[in-house]
């Protein structure tokens, strides 16, 4: 049977992720004009956080489906996709090259439900194989 | 040897580090091991300092505040205690907004850099990326400008524009003028076209007579402008009293010597003229010189230059106005020569001292009227002159050369004819020119009927009338009536041996007479509005 707290998680995470997505936009067009941002530290920042928001997409994508139609393989790739989407996701929390404590809250909000997929997910993974 | 690389390599690094630790900045501490008044972070202060302080002049010293803490170092001085001392803290701040800097990885962000100090490994490339033409190498890279200027210069003549230096083979044609004293700057060029006269000061002594090169002939005539000699006009030698004789032969080069203790032939003017075509250029430059001599006392000489160009085929007629006569020029006059009935062409000498100028009598020191023969000033045009002296008349004077004499002392040697109306008028112009009226009147109101007595004239007054001609916003003066009054008295027989003075005057006035202008105004515009010829075309 499709776990529901995963799909209603899935949900949320999606809506969660839009808002990320911009505020993280927003915040670093604002760090651009407030501080010295030079175009070497600038670009990578910017397209890793478009690398994430597709890996994103992807990963949602993969769970819903695999979650819905009870199949572990698209679980077993969204979960593999996940740890990509917590390495991006800590490079924002850590690695940037300007962490405000804005970017601290919401990345830990982000780790936090990416956590907690990741725990449905295997749940739903051996609820499945079994 | 790889002791001198490896101190090499440590000299590379930047300079001091910056201070960062907010507990050991302090801005108010300027004198070095004394104690700042007020200033509670200066750690040369002691306890006894502190107790005579009133406030903190620096309350705070915190680190950037973007960041969300950062330490802080809060000075204050606690009035209440006995004596007062100062309290010092060190505190974490922290930022409350949400956008507050928690980590940065990029280290040059919070501060200012250091710049690279110059080494001789990085100096051509830090000079490549800072310096600019200021800074650059090679001089000649801001010479490109002249170099264009002779690209193909050789074999033409060099055509020059309008204030334009005077090129010579080696620099230019310098014209000494004083600088910020008065003493000769060579470094003046003479521009084209640019009258100049300066006056200014060469140290000079009688010891270094042939050495100091300003003084001699040759340094003026030397630098040949291009493609053109410089002759020597005329050579005038002022003695050491002042007077000055025009030698004849000007062919002879007099360069400075010394001759019984003074050293003669040293320049104490020249004045250079330059012909010039109308395109612009100089076919023939002449040198006047006046050579002078010192004494053994004399320590300095004032020179004076000056520089005047002429066209070519044209005579240096200079104008006293354009058109209309301008304050304080000389009135041009002259005369119509003898023999034309009709004068097709006046010949009008021009403004030289010699002919044909107005002039009046020049009162001298000692008012003798047989002394003041000589020199005679020009009238010049607005300024009203009066001048006179006084006649000393014995019995022994007889009446006949006595008048002749007082006539040409108050007319001069050549009174002139006509006077030219526009201060540019030229001599073709026959109607541009204004006759002189003579009258006469005698000083006696009663006629005297005995006419073989003698009379003398003792005044003349020449009475310029002008008027205001052309445009009101820039009226031009111009001389509508000139007439010369003589005056005369009766010259009364001394008895023998006694002797009588007369005053003789000559004075010039200028008369206003433009009537008061009528400003002139356009008609007023009409509306022209008519039907057509043949606009009832079938009825009409």
């Amino acid at each position: 049977l499709s776990s529901v707290p995963l799909q209603i998680l899935f949900y949320v995470n999606g809506i969660y992720y839009i808002f990320y997505f911009l505020a993280t936009l927003a915040m670093i067009v604002y760090k651009g004009e407030v501080f010295s941002y030079p175009d070497d530290f600038l670009a990578p920042d910017l397209a890793l956080l478009f690398i994430m928001a597709i890996l994103e997409v992807l990963r949602l994508y993969l769970g819903s489906k695999g979650n819905l139609t009870e199949e572990e393989a698209p679980l077993g790739l969204s979960l593999v996709i996940t740890v990509g989407s917590v390495i991006l996701s800590v490079y924002f929390l850590v690695w940037q090259t300007y962490v405000l404590k804005a970017d601290v809250i919401i990345n830990a909000v982000l780790l936090f439900t990416y956590g907690l997929e990741s725990v449905l997910k295997v749940v739903a993974i051996a609820a499945f194989v079994s | 040897p790889p002791e001198t690389h490896a101190t090499a390599r440590a000299r590379t690094r930047s300079g001091p580090a910056p201070v960062t630790d907010v507990a050991k900045l302090c801005i108010c501490d300027l004198l070095v091991a004394q104690c700042d008044v007020n200033c509670c972070c200066d750690p040369d202060c002691s306890a006894a300092d502190f107790s005579l302080f009133t406030t903190c002049s620096v309350p705070i010293v915190t680190g950037d505040s973007r960041l969300c803490t950062q330490k802080a170092a809060i000075y204050s001085l606690d009035v209440e205690a006995n004596p007062p001392e100062r309290i010092f803290k060190l505190i974490d701040q922290v930022n409350p907004s949400v956008f507050c800097i928690h980590a940065a990885n990029y280290k040059q962000a919070l501060s200012f850099s250091s710049p690279e100090l110059p080494t001789s490994e990085n100096f051509d490339q830090l000079l490549e990326q800072f310096g600019s033409a200021t800074f650059s190498a090679e001089p000649d890279s801001w010479n490109m400008n002249t170099d264009a200027q002779n690209p193909s210069d050789a074999n033409e003549t060099y055509r020059y524009e309008y204030a334009v230096p005077i090129q010579t083979v080696d620099a230019f044609l310098r014209l000494p003028s004083p600088v910020v004293s008065s003493w000769c700057s060579d470094a003046n060029p003479a521009g084209f076209l640019v009258n100049q006269a300066t006056k200014c000061t060469r140290s000079v002594s009688v010891e270094k007579c042939g050495n100091i090169q300003a003084v001699s002939m040759l340094f003026y005539i030397n630098s040949g402008i291009l493609a053109v000699n410089i002759t020597v006009q005329s050579v005038v030698v002022q003695s050491l009293n002042g007077m000055r004789t025009l030698l004849n032969g000007s062919d002879v080069l007099r360069l400075p010597m010394i001759l019984d203790e003074l050293c003669v032939n040293i320049v104490l003017g020249v004045s250079y003229h330059i012909t010039y075509t109308d395109a612009g250029e100089i076919i023939e430059a002449a040198a006047s010189f006046v050579l002078g001599a010192i004494n053994k006392e004399a320590l300095s000489v004032q020179q004076s230059f000056e520089i005047s160009f002429t066209q070519v085929n044209t005579k240096p007629v200079p104008l006293s106005g354009n058109p209309g006569y301008v304050v304080g020029l000389p009135i041009r006059a002259g005369f119509r020569p003898q023999g034309y009935p009709f004068p097709v062409e006046i010949l009008f000498a021009p403004n030289t001292n010699k002919y044909g100028q107005l002039t009046i009598l020049q009162s001298t020191s000692n008012q003798d009227c047989l002394a003041a023969q000589g020199p005679r000033t020009p009238i010049l045009f607005g300024y009203n002159v009066v001048a006179g002296c006084k006649l000393r008349i014995t019995a022994a004077m007889k009446c006949q050369p006595l008048t002749q004499t007082l006539l040409d002392l108050l007319k001069g040697q050549s009174f002139p004819e006509y006077v030219a109306s526009f201060g540019n008028s030229q001599a073709q112009d026959v109607l541009d020119w204004v006759p002189i009226t003579h009258l006469r009147t005698s000083e006696q109101r009663i006629y005297n009927t005995f006419q073989s007595s003698c009379q003398i004239p003792v005044s003349l007054e020449i009475e310029v009338k002008w008027t205001k001609y052309g445009s009101l916003v820039n009226p031009q003066a111009r001389i509508v009536n000139v007439t010369a009054t003589t005056t005369t008295t009766v010259l009364k027989q001394l008895p023998p041996g006694r002797e009588r003075t007369i005053p003789i005057t000559s004075s010039v006035v200028f008369t206003d007479i433009s009537s008061p202008a009528e400003p002139g105004y356009k008609a007023w515009p009409t509306i022209n509005a008519k039907l057509p010829f043949d606009f009832f075309f079938p009825f009409v």
